[in-house]
């Protein structure tokens, strides 16, 4: 089979540098990325047909509908746009997203953006992971991203026969490739005693074998052919995708080998008519947000459940980028950064860079045909994977890309948010869960320490927890429920030091964390829980545990009314076969909801336009910022023109403005908080607009009751100190 | 390639819907649709689905989407849009040749979010749009800038509850049927002025399904729906800069849509129309965005709306294209129109945007 709709290419691509904390804010880093894939493809924005953007969880950037706050960086403003994710596979889903609205027919030209802001997060991004896990469910265990990366490289580990040392030979790798990569933020060389050495944080996860957190922003330009060929001489083609989403309930499966990645890969292979990865791909850049990752994405991506080709591979130094088989030539996660979404983006833009032999000292030593980027996410459960080529390998080319350095790149990393103007902040997220009809009878079994299950009729799986219907035989309701065991095997376990926030345990203090397939469900239908009464160092795969229960009185029916698991003794019987029980009926006393939260708080830098604005603010000053594509000057001072799409200078550029001549453009008067509660006395927002710039200032009236309010009114801006921040903006009625 | 909606599903709406976990509302509505459809849900290539973070609760929504549609396993994505929005990919998607089928799902459980304001303030901009008051604040300045650049009154907004409520009577499924007079609008409790508390759609709890086929792979299709076409663009998102007695986006995307279904008087060429009005303001702005003239407004969301139906987040859409779909076969039962043909369908995505989405759809009997 071959692509079936109009050929896509690649023609340009733009990012900012990778840094952990980026004076920038979210917009301006994405502006930056998409001017410069415009400039490289030699486009401006008034070519771009449509846009759309990736990028993961909104708990990142802080802001609830983020890919609404991105519209303007991303150019989209007045076009059509849509924002994608899937989790950690965002950034290889965003030119498989581009690619649909050109190979459809109904765009000729896409501009594809991924970003990722993740230093706002207080006091760690790692808290934003908390809130992926089921909430009814999971989330009361306190969990993160660590600690299932530690399940699934323990599982990895115990499937394939890998050591901790050779599993470091990635990190190694990856961050040595990164040395040659202009936007790298964690680029060095190190060794595998480095990756041994380095902190401990959730067994057999170490500092060194994991990306880092950072900000940054991607852009590519897709084209049609016609298009393409137009401006290129040799177009990058995108010739095959593929994306697949595995089920949520992410204890139900095998985690040695990512089947979905895997199923993804033989898409995108199909549509490229590949058939032997391993001799038909000349680079590999698989996701490697942990060391192992890229290995355990490598064995799918060669379609080998085996492993041995990829240990074969890594061993023999094939994968080094002289090898016969480059992997992450770029330096990866691990070496140029981890802005998730942007992380995937960055990867396709290495295809691009190496395909069109523009990489610079990256290039591979080999003729490059065709590659494969890959990424994956959300709970172990999404591959995503686009498969790019040309016509011919082509020469090394002396372009911007190939010479580029990290001064050429935006991006302006800072030691600490607070060293300019911020906002603290902190939503107050609460939620109430309705339980349903199967998880009422689930959780009730807690409550009477008892693990439920529930069976369905068709493919006979006993599954926890206990569902309405059964995901893999097209809904068919499920009925019956059982009471099983509360014993089980370890499948694969974790010995963590860090807290859900990343914070460390107390000293000496070992989280041992497990999937525990329990006894009398289906085999490996998994229960994730810690374990207890046993020292780390002996658990096992495969030992067999017992659960520990709160005494009845303390039970409220989750999952932590089981304390722990321990391990069960040699002579404890165990029955194991399910009790089949009625289930709970639901009615006004039964139906419950599960309370929940998400725990976030914030630090944001008030980005470029941001700090110049609050900077004069705290003077009692106003200035604009001059636009030479508008030829005007735009108010709040900005870091670029979202019509023009270019970059502008807030300070440079900067026309100082009367903060005295304010004109009320519109006002509210409003009798709610944030919140939604009465306010004790109504308060007026006002849009303020002044003379000789474009835009608007929104802000506070100060009011006495009695004051008549009207459109047209002038108003002075008042000096607000040092303090930065919208409820800091205020403004007076000019006497 | 011509793309028709083989079926759809809809649970809802609810004020609150204790009882159903958010994966049992779903996985009703998708059995309905597949049931329309004629198809099991393995019989299907892949899904689009249409969720938010902060309104589903968890941080990368998509993960919980596959299991309550019985997509596990299948190319699946998630967009952030109206259901329209999502919509609007999956035609695209179809489109590249290598899909036949899709579904595509949007839900709300607004009832299960406890802090809606607090939610909604989250998503302006943290260095410039949180003000620290209600984030209705921004309808109210629309508002009042529509009002001051238009021919319309207050009254004229207030007529637009008054018209919805009551047509909502007639639809089964909208919870918030009433009679209410214009001054019971205009003389609610004031949230931010002009808006009163009566002009703000209430939230409801619901999922919507659809499923969406090649014309050539929906021969089994009982009463298929052709998407004739699809539009989706955003007005400006530094709302310093945007024109807010203005719908940038609704005109955009109106134009899209009218344009790939060969339309020249989409107003006369339409016998339904269906506009997002989750603020009776933005009904009349949206109508104006969409070249509608007063002539049709008897036409316009005989469902009764989000005022009548409630805000379901992303499904909010959604619930207007079930009815669009229903109305098209002569199924919409007591609010029916006679002899529609074609159906334009509106989605906006809600405060602070201006992101919009328009599809337009045809009976093909």
């Amino acid at each position: 089979m071959s692509i079936k709709g109009n050929r896509v290419a690649v023609i340009g691509a733009g990012m900012t540098r990778f840094v952990r904390r980026a004076e920038e804010a979210p917009g301006e880093l994405a502006a930056r990325a998409a001017q410069m894939a415009l400039d490289d493809a030699g486009l401006t924005i008034d070519d771009i047909d449509a846009v759309c953007l990736g990028t993961a969880p909104d708990a990142f950037d802080g802001v609830h509908m983020k890919g609404e706050h991105l519209i303007a960086g991303a150019g989209a403003t007045h076009k059509p746009y849509l924002r994608h994710y899937v989790g950690g596979g965002t950034g290889v889903m965003s030119p498989i997203h581009g690619w649909m609205h050109v190979a459809s027919g109904k765009f000729k030209t896409c501009l594809v953006v991924a970003e990722e802001k993740m230093s706002p997060c207080n006091p760690h991004p790692a808290g934003a992971f908390l809130t992926i896990f089921d909430h009814t469910t999971e989330q009361a265990l306190e969990l993160t991203l660590i600690h299932i990366f530690g399940i699934e490289m323990s599982r990895f580990m115990h499937v394939y026969g890998y050591t901790e040392e050779e599993i470091a030979l990635v990190s190694v790798l990856c961050k040595k490739n990164a040395l040659d990569h202009p936007a790298a933020q964690i680029a060095q060389k190190i060794t595998v005693k480095d990756v041994m050495n380095s902190p401990l944080l959730s067994w057999p996860v170490k500092r060194l074998d994991i990306s880092p957190t950072s900000d940054a922003a991607v852009a590519i330009v897709l084209t049609n052919e016609h298009i393409a060929r137009t401006h290129c001489k040799a177009p990058v083609f995108i010739e095959g995708v593929g994306f697949r989403l595995d089920t949520a309930y992410w204890c139900t499966r095998d985690l040695g080998f990512p089947n979905y990645v895997a199923m993804a890969a033989r898409d995108a292979y199909e549509m490229a008519g590949i058939s032997r990865p391993a001799d038909q791909i000349d680079i590999f850049e698989p996701y490697d947000p942990f060391d192992y990752k890229a290995l355990h994405h490598m064995n799918a991506l060669l379609l080998d459940k085996t492993g041995r080709r990829t240990k074969e591979l890594l061993f023999s130094g094939a994968l080094e980028r002289d090898g016969s088989h480059p992997m992450c030539p770029s330096g990866g996660a691990l070496g140029v950064g981890n802005p998730i979404a942007a992380t995937g983006l960055m990867k396709i833009a290495e295809l691009y860079f190496q395909i069109s032999g523009q990489a610079g000292k990256r290039q591979v030593k080999k003729d490059v045909h065709r590659g494969v980027a890959q990424a994956w996410g959300d709970l172990m459960q999404v591959g995503t994977v686009v498969v790019m080529g040309s016509e011919g390998a082509m020469p090394r080319r002396k372009t911007f890309w190939s010479e580029a350095k990290p001064e050429d790149l935006a991006g302006t990393a800072l030691k600490d948010v607070k060293d300019v103007p911020h906002i603290e902040y902190t939503p107050d997220l609460r939620y109430a869960w309705d339980n349903g009809y199967a998880l009422t009878t689930y959780l009730d079994g807690f409550k009477n320490g008892k693990i439920r299950g529930s069976r369905c009729g068709s493919c006979g799986r006993l599954m926890i927890p206990a569902r309405a219907f059964c995901e893999i035989c097209n809904l068919r309701p499920v009925t019956e429920y059982y009471d099983l065991a509360d014993t089980g095997t370890v499948q694969t376990f974790t010995l963590s030091h860090v807290n859900w926030d990343s914070s460390p345990l107390p000293k000496g203090q070992v989280k041992i964390i497990a999937v525990i397939a329990i006894d009398g469900a289906t085999p490996e239908m998994g229960l994730c829980h810690v374990l207890s009464e046993i020292a780390p160092k002996d658990v096992t795969w495969g030992m067999r545990v017992k659960a520990v229960w709160k005494p009845q009185a303390e039970r409220t029916g989750t999952v932590t009314d089981i304390r722990y698991f321990r391990p069960l003794g040699k002579n404890e019987k165990v029955d194991a076969t399910p009790a089949p029980i009625k289930p709970v009926e639901l009615d006004a006393a039964t139906a419950k909801a599960y309370p929940g939260r998400i725990p976030m708080s914030y630090v944001y830098t008030a980005g470029l336009g941001g700090s110049k604005f609050f900077t004069d603010l705290a003077k009692g000053k106003l200035s604009g910022t001059h636009c030479p594509h508008c030829d005007a000057v735009h108010i709040p001072p900005a870091a670029f023109c979202e019509y023009g799409m270019i970059a502008l200078d807030p300070k440079g550029g900067a026309r100082a403005l009367e903060p005295r001549s304010g004109v009320i453009a519109a006002f509210s008067i409003v009798h709610e908080d944030r919140a939604g509660h009465l306010l004790d006395e109504p308060q007026v927002v006002v849009q303020v607009a002044f003379p000789g710039a474009v835009g608007s200032v929104f802000g506070r009236l100060q009011t006495k009751t009695g004051d008549t309010i009207e459109v047209g009114m002038k108003v002075e801006l008042v000096r607000s100190g040092k303090a930065a921040g919208p409820e800091h903006v205020w403004f007076k009625v000019r006497k | 390639m011509e793309v028709v909606v083989m079926g759809i599903g809809f649970c809802g709406s609810f004020p609150a819907s204790g009882g159903l976990s958010y994966r049992e509302l779903i996985a009703r509505a998708a059995s309905m649709a597949y049931e329309d459809a004629g198809l099991a849900a393995s019989e299907i290539d892949g899904a689009v689905s249409v969720e938010e973070d902060f309104n589903s609760g968890y941080s990368i929504a998509d993960e919980y989407v596959p299991d309550q549609i019985g997509m596990a396993r299948k190319p699946i994505y998630t967009i952030c849009g109206d259901f329209l929005h999502g919509i609007a990919s999956a035609v695209m998607q179809i489109r590249t040749g290598q899909f036949k089928t899709l579904v595509v799902e949007a839900y709300s459980k607004a009832s299960n979010v406890l802090t809606k304001d607090e939610v909604l303030h989250f998503a302006y901009d943290p260095a410039f749009g949180r003000l620290g008051v209600t984030p209705h604040y921004l309808a109210g300045i629309e508002m009042q800038h529509f009002l001051g650049s238009s021919a319309y009154s207050p009254a004229d907004v207030a007529e637009v509850v008054v018209a919805n409520r009551s047509a909502a009577i007639g639809n089964a499924l909208a919870p918030y049927g009433a009679r209410l007079g214009l001054s019971d609008v205009l003389g609610a409790r004031p949230v931010a002025t002009p808006v009163t508390e009566l002009m703000i759609a209430r939230p409801a709890d619901a999922a919507v399904v659809a499923v969406l086929g090649a014309a050539d792979a929906a021969t089994n299709a009982r009463r298929p729906v052709r998407i004739a076409g699809t539009g989706w663009a955003s007005g400006n998102s530094i709302i310093e800069h945007r024109n807010h007695a203005y719908s940038s986006g609704s005109m955009i995307a109106a134009r899209m849509a009218y344009s790939e279904a060969g339309l020249k008087s989409p107003a006369e060429e339409c016998g339904v129309f269906y506009v997002s009005d989750i603020y009776a303001h933005r009904q009349l702005m949206h109508i104006e965005a969409l070249g509608i003239t007063k002539d049709a407004l008897p036409f316009v969301n005989p469902d009764g709306g989000a005022l009548g139906s409630g805000d379901m987040y992303e499904a909010t859409g959604g619930a207007r294209f079930f009815d669009a779909v229903k109305m098209l076969r002569g199924e919409a039962g007591a609010h029916q129109l006679e002899g529609v043909a074609r159906a334009a369908v509106h989605g906006w995505r809600g405060l602070p945007t201006d992101s919009c989405a328009v599809a337009v759809l045809e009976a093909t009997e």
